[in-house]
């Protein structure tokens, strides 16, 4: 037989802070403790802390009672011993081997939640949104942007009038049009369109006046409606929310900045995605109507003219060259 | 004072412990936790909580705590965390509940979101309150665990009352509702049945504001002046553009001054307070020491930071340990007589108030 196993600790009775030197050792699957204290207790009624490298084990009774352990290495014997195992979850936080793979296991979930995950999540959660929150969403975006960045249109009525009902007899290349209505404004910020969740579509006069070409119109107006079937606007806002409380909760404590970085950079990627699905929308758009998709191409050329060596939204949006490349492909 | 070197010499034959009563000197806190074993934890609890969404964060919590508290030293002691994961889920499925439905009332109509924020207003003191009660009750060092006790009245005046006053002061007040935040809680906390005491006046703290204020704004003087003759030369040249890429290089590096500096002044701030609370409160008859040094804590903080972006967050435990272990490493007791002493409190009164606290306003998901 073994010789038994002797450990020198601490023992605190959870009545005063006074501290006692006794020694543990164990007997038949009873604890005996002996030195200033005696006392025995079942070792399944006791809780053992997890290993740390410089922290003293602690030895808890039920009434609240502790020894904190000296001799670590007769303790681990002791526990050996005694048939103790350390749960699952302390085996991986303590060898370098587990630590490592719930590191590769971690990124392989964020990177997968990330391309995946999040946006059939968010795609899941737009459409179960009550369309009032869209349309409430939209119309105090539109009242926000008409205060202080668009103003009312200059362009004649007839020809709103005639590009709003030209568009009204294309027939959508999916199933299930959104509802949309065409708003023309003046723009204080260039040449734009855009779409918004309430189905409002923001044609601006400088956008028609650069392309100047009807079929080009349509074509925007397509890639807008593919916006709004999609409803990429209001998947990027959910994303972008879920992203940023992701990095809130682990960036927040350092910087609010920093937290705020991964948010914006993560979206582009989405953005860029949404871009191309709306071309394709509009291409499809287009082709089923008999209209010739260079008219979409020639919208690109036209605002990459537009904005110069610099364009403004050149990570938000795929290249100009790749997404006429991508029509050519589709021609 | 007890020698650490004597405790391990003594390990071997535990009959002959040190055990003079008369502890005088000071007794410094250690902290003996490491970057490297924390990053272990770390990861683990990230990995699960991201598996359960988010349920795992209560055992993380309960993990994180015990590994902290394990590793804090004192007088050849540790200190013990023995709140339980289920009664941390409980406290947050609540939360999660209340500041829901708080956004709901918003969506229904705006009456009933403003009836939800008087009602969240009125609830905060009492969640803050019984979130002192779990946390200090689910603390122990020597075998006795700590407490904290108040009343309603004082904790509805000092949560509700004084901060709105601070606002409609524009925030004149706020040194003085400081102050009385602080002493309300140690003036309440009590290790076994001995009572924690605040002793730093109001004037102290009216005091470390001024000095934080003159300090972040002489910075803000001496980084325009010494960048000053620069930007007249800028303007001079006829704006960024027709000086050239040193120009703005320039610029970048005088934003990032600025943003260090004023990032910076956050861990500055929280030294001047740390010490002067710290320094004015007494346990019983003890006394403690703080000693933390603002230029210290703020090379920390930014060094921290660096690490933390450059590791795509990999190195927040170890910028975790790394501030913590400072920040413990401060602090000391000043014994009036020997920590042998202490009793605990009469167990019943102390677990009831305790056992009923929840840990309703912890957000922190130990990551």
């Amino acid at each position: 037989m073994n010789a038994e196993l002797i450990v020198a600790a601490f023992y605190f009775d959870g009545k005063s802070s006074r501290r006692h030197s006794v020694t543990l050792t164990v007997r038949d699957q009873i604890a005996v403790i002996s030195g200033d204290i005696r006392r025995e207790c079942a070792i399944s009624d006791l809780r053992v802390s997890e290993r740390f490298r410089n922290a003293r084990r602690k030895v808890t009774f039920p009434d609240g009672a502790y020894l904190e352990i000296l001799d670590a290495v007769t303790f681990d014997a002791l526990l050996a011993r005694t048939g103790f195992q350390d749960s699952f979850v302390v085996w991986m936080q303590q060898s370098w081997r587990g630590a490592l793979a719930a590191f590769a296991m971690t990124t392989a979930l964020l990177v997968i939640g990330y391309l995946y995950g999040l946006p059939a999540a968010a795609n899941l959660a737009a459409k179960a949104l009550p369309a009032n929150v869209e349309r409430m969403i939209g119309r105090e975006t539109l009242a926000f942007l008409d205060k202080r960045m668009l103003s009312p249109s200059a362009l004649p009525p007839s020809r709103q009038q005639a590009l709003s009902s030209r568009f009204r007899t294309l027939v959508p290349p999916a199933e299930g049009m959104p509802p949309y209505e065409i708003v023309f404004r003046k723009s204080r910020i260039g040449p734009n369109a855009f779409a918004l969740p309430s189905g409002h579509i923001v044609l601006t006069d400088e956008l028609v006046h650069l392309v100047d070409n009807d079929d080009a119109i349509m074509a925007v107006l397509a890639h807008e409606l593919g916006h709004l079937h999609e409803r990429h606007l209001m998947r990027r806002l959910i994303q972008g929310s879920m992203i940023g409380a992701g990095a809130t909760l682990l960036f927040g404590d350092v910087s609010s900045v920093i937290a705020n970085i991964p948010t914006v950079m993560l979206d582009l990627k989405y953005s860029r995605d949404a871009e191309r699905e709306a071309d394709d929308y509009a291409i499809a758009m287009l082709k089923k109507n008999g209209i010739s998709v260079s008219a979409m191409i020639r919208v690109f050329e036209a605002l990459e003219k537009e904005s110069g060596d610099h364009p403004p939204y050149l990570s938000s949006h795929p290249p100009a060259s790749e997404r006429i490349a991508r029509i050519g492909g589709a021609t | 004072m007890v020698n650490p070197d004597d405790l391990l010499a003594a390990t071997d034959f535990p009959d002959k412990i040190d055990r003079r009563k008369d502890v005088s000197g000071p007794e410094a806190f250690e902290f003996t936790g490491s970057g490297s074993e924390y990053f272990r934890i770390w990861i683990v609890n990230l990995l699960l909580t991201i598996v359960t969404l988010g349920i795992y964060s209560a055992w993380a919590k309960v993990r994180k705590t015990r590994y902290f508290y394990d590793n804090t030293v004192l007088a050849g002691a540790s200190f013990d965390y023995h709140g339980t994961p289920m009664s941390i889920l409980r406290g947050r499925i609540v939360a999660v509940a209340f500041f829901g439905a708080y956004n709901v009332a918003f969506m229904i109509s705006d009456a009933a979101g403003f009836a939800a924020l008087l009602l969240l207003g009125a609830a905060i003191p009492w969640l803050i309150w019984k979130s002192l009660q779990f946390k200090l009750y689910n603390s122990s060092y020597r075998g006795i665990r700590f407490g904290f006790g108040g009343t309603a009245g004082k904790v509805y005046q000092t949560y509700l009352v004084l901060p709105l006053l601070t606002l409609l002061s524009a925030y004149l007040l706020a040194p003085f509702t400081h102050q009385r935040i602080k002493k309300f809680q140690h003036d309440h906390s009590r290790y076994g049945g001995t009572p924690f005491s605040f002793h730093a006046s109001v004037g102290s703290f009216y005091k470390a504001y001024l000095v934080a204020f003159l300090v972040a704004l002489g910075g803000l003087v001496a980084i325009g002046v010494a960048f000053g003759g620069t930007f007249v030369a800028i303007i001079k040249a006829g704006g960024p553009k027709d000086a050239g890429p040193a120009a703005v290089g320039t610029i970048a590096i005088f934003l990032l001054v600025v943003y260090a500096w004023l990032f910076s002044l956050l861990p500055l701030f929280l030294t001047l307070i740390q010490n002067l609370i710290w320094n004015h409160t007494r346990l019983g008859d003890h006394h403690f020491a703080s000693r933390m040094r603002a230029g210290k804590m703020a090379f920390i903080a930014l060094t921290n930071m660096i690490g933390i972006v450059f590791t795509l967050g990999l190195f927040i435990p170890f910028a975790q340990i790394r501030s913590m272990r400072y920040r413990i490493k401060s602090m000391a007791i000043l014994p009036s007589g020997s920590l042998d002493e202490f009793i605990a409190e009469a167990q019943e009164s102390a677990s009831s108030t305790g056992e009923a606290a929840a840990d309703l306003l912890d957000f922190d998901l130990s990551l």
